[in-house]
C-alpha cells in the first residue's frame, strides 16, 4: 500500500487575517503573477521552496504554519 | 503615460465617430459607382477621386482598430479574469482590422478590372466585408464611448498574466486560421498560388500574433523586476514545450504520409507555414490549457 501525500496551505486564511488582502497583492510582494498565487492556493501547483519561504516571510508566521502535508486517499 | 493614454483614448474617440461617417460615405460611393462600372460608364470628374478618398479612410479605420485593439488588452490586463467576451471582442477586432488589407486588395483589383473593361465579381465580397467591419467599429465604439474600458482599478500589477494569456488566445486561433488555410492547398492544388496563398497569407495570419506578442515584450521590458516568466509559467511552458514536439511531430508524420505518392506537389511549398502554425497553435493552446490547470 503507497500512502500518497498532498501538500495543503492556509494562505487563503492568512490573506483574510491580514486585511484581506488580494491575490494580486500578495502576487505582487512576493514576485509572481496573480494567476499563481491562485494556483497554489487551490492545491494546483506546489511552490518552490523559495517561493513558499517567501510567502511565508510575507505573512511572518513559520513555514509549517502556512504549509503542510495531508494524506491523500490510499492508493494499492 | 497615463497623459498619452487619455490623449489616445480621446483620439480614439473621434477616430471611432469618424469611421463611422466614412463608412456612411463610402456606402455613398459604392451604389453610385457599382453600377456604373459594373456597365463600363465613363465616371464623371466628381466620380473619379472617390475610389482614392475611400482609400485614405480605409486608413483612418486602420488606426482606429489597432488602438481599440490597444486600449481593449489595456483594459484586460487590469482585469481579475479573462472573459471569453473579450477574447472573441480582441478576436473580432483583429479580423476587422486584417479585413482592411483585403478591402485595399479588392478595390485596387475592382478599380484595374474596370480601366481594363473586365466583369468585377469582387463587388460581392466587398459589401459583407464592409458590413462585418461596420459592425465590429459599432460595438468598439459603444464601449469607448460608455466608458466600460475606464477601469477604475488603481491596484497596481508588478507581474502580468493575463497580456500573456492573450497572446496564446491569440496565437491558438490565428494559428488554427492558418492550418485551415494551409490544409486547403492540398484539396485544392491546382488552383494554389505561392505568393499569394502560402507567402502573403501566412504573413496575414502571423500579423496579430507578432502584434500581440511585441505587446507583451513591451509590456515586460516596463516592468520593475524584469523576470520574463515566474515559476509556474516556467513549469506550464517546459509541459507545453513537451506537448508541442509530440503533436507537430505527430501532424508532421501525418502530412508526410497522405503527400507520400506527390512530395514535389503543394507539400514542397507549404509544409513550413504548416508546420510553423502547427508549433504556433499547439505551444499557445499548451499554455492556456496548463495555466488553468494548474
Amino acid at each position: 500500500m503507497v500512502v500518497v501525500l498532498r501538500l495543503e496551505n492556509n494562505i487563503r486564511k492568512f490573506r483574510f487575517e491580514h486585511g484581506e488582502i488580494s491575490q494580486q497583492d500578495l502576487a505582487n510582494a512576493v514576485g509572481v503573477t496573480r494567476l499563481t498565487i491562485h494556483s497554489i492556493e487551490t492545491g494546483k501547483f506546489n511552490p518552490s521552496t523559495l517561493l513558499a519561504l517567501k510567502i511565508a516571510a510575507y505573512f511572518n508566521v513559520n513555514f509549517e504554519d502556512l504549509f503542510f502535508l495531508e494524506n491523500d486517499d490510499e492508493v494499492l | 503615460m497615463k497623459k498619452i493614454f487619455q490623449s489616445l483614448k480621446t483620439i480614439n474617440l473621434a477616430l471611432g465617430f469618424l469611421s463611422i461617417l466614412l463608412f456612411l460615405f463610402d456606402a455613398f460611393v459604392f451604389f453610385r459607382l457599382q453600377p456604373k462600372m459594373e456597365s463600363f460608364e465613363q465616371l464623371t470628374r466628381f466620380e473619379q477621386p472617390l475610389f482614392t478618398i475611400v482609400g485614405f479612410g480605409l486608413l483612418i479605420l486602420l488606426v482606429f482598430y489597432l488602438l481599440s485593439c490597444l486600449q481593449l488588452i489595456r483594459f484586460i490586463k487590469q482585469m481579475e479574469t479573462i472573459k471569453p467576451a473579450h477574447v472573441i471582442l480582441i478576436v473580432a477586432s483583429v479580423i476587422a482590422l486584417l479585413i482592411v488589407f483585403a478591402d485595399v486588395a479588392l478595390l485596387s483589383d475592382i478599380h484595374k478590372q474596370f480601366r481594363h473593361g473586365l466583369n468585377q465579381p469582387e463587388w460581392l465580397l466587398v459589401y459583407p466585408l464592409m458590413a462585418y467591419q461596420f459592425l465590429v467599429a459599432i460595438i468598439l465604439l459603444f464601449f469607448n464611448f460608455s466608458g466600460k474600458w475606464h477601469t477604475s482599478s488603481t491596484e497596481t500589477i508588478a507581474r502580468d498574466i493575463n497580456v500573456f494569456l492573450i497572446v496564446q488566445y491569440v496565437g491558438a486561433i490565428f494559428s488554427l486560421m492558418g492550418l485551415t488555410l494551409m490544409s486547403l492547398g492540398f484539396f485544392f492544388s491546382k488552383s494554389w498560388n505561392f505568393s499569394i496563398h502560402t507567402l502573403i497569407s501566412g504573413v496575414i495570419f502571423l500579423l496579430p500574433y507578432g502584434l500581440a506578442l511585441t505587446y507583451w515584450v513591451i509590456t515586460k521590458i516596463r516592468e520593475k523586476d524584469r523576470q520574463w516568466f515566474d515559476e509556474k509559467q516556467q513549469h506550464d511552458l517546459g509541459k507545453s514545450a513537451l506537448l508541442t514536439l509530440i503533436g507537430v511531430t505527430f501532424l508532421m508524420i501525418i502530412l508526410f504520409l497522405f503527400n507520400l505518392k506527390n512530395l514535389t506537389g503543394v507539400i514542397s511549398l507549404n509544409w513550413f507555414p504548416f508546420y510553423l502554425f502547427g508549433v504556433l497553435f499547439v505551444f499557445s493552446c499548451g499554455n492556456l490549457f496548463y495555466s488553468s490547470r494548474g
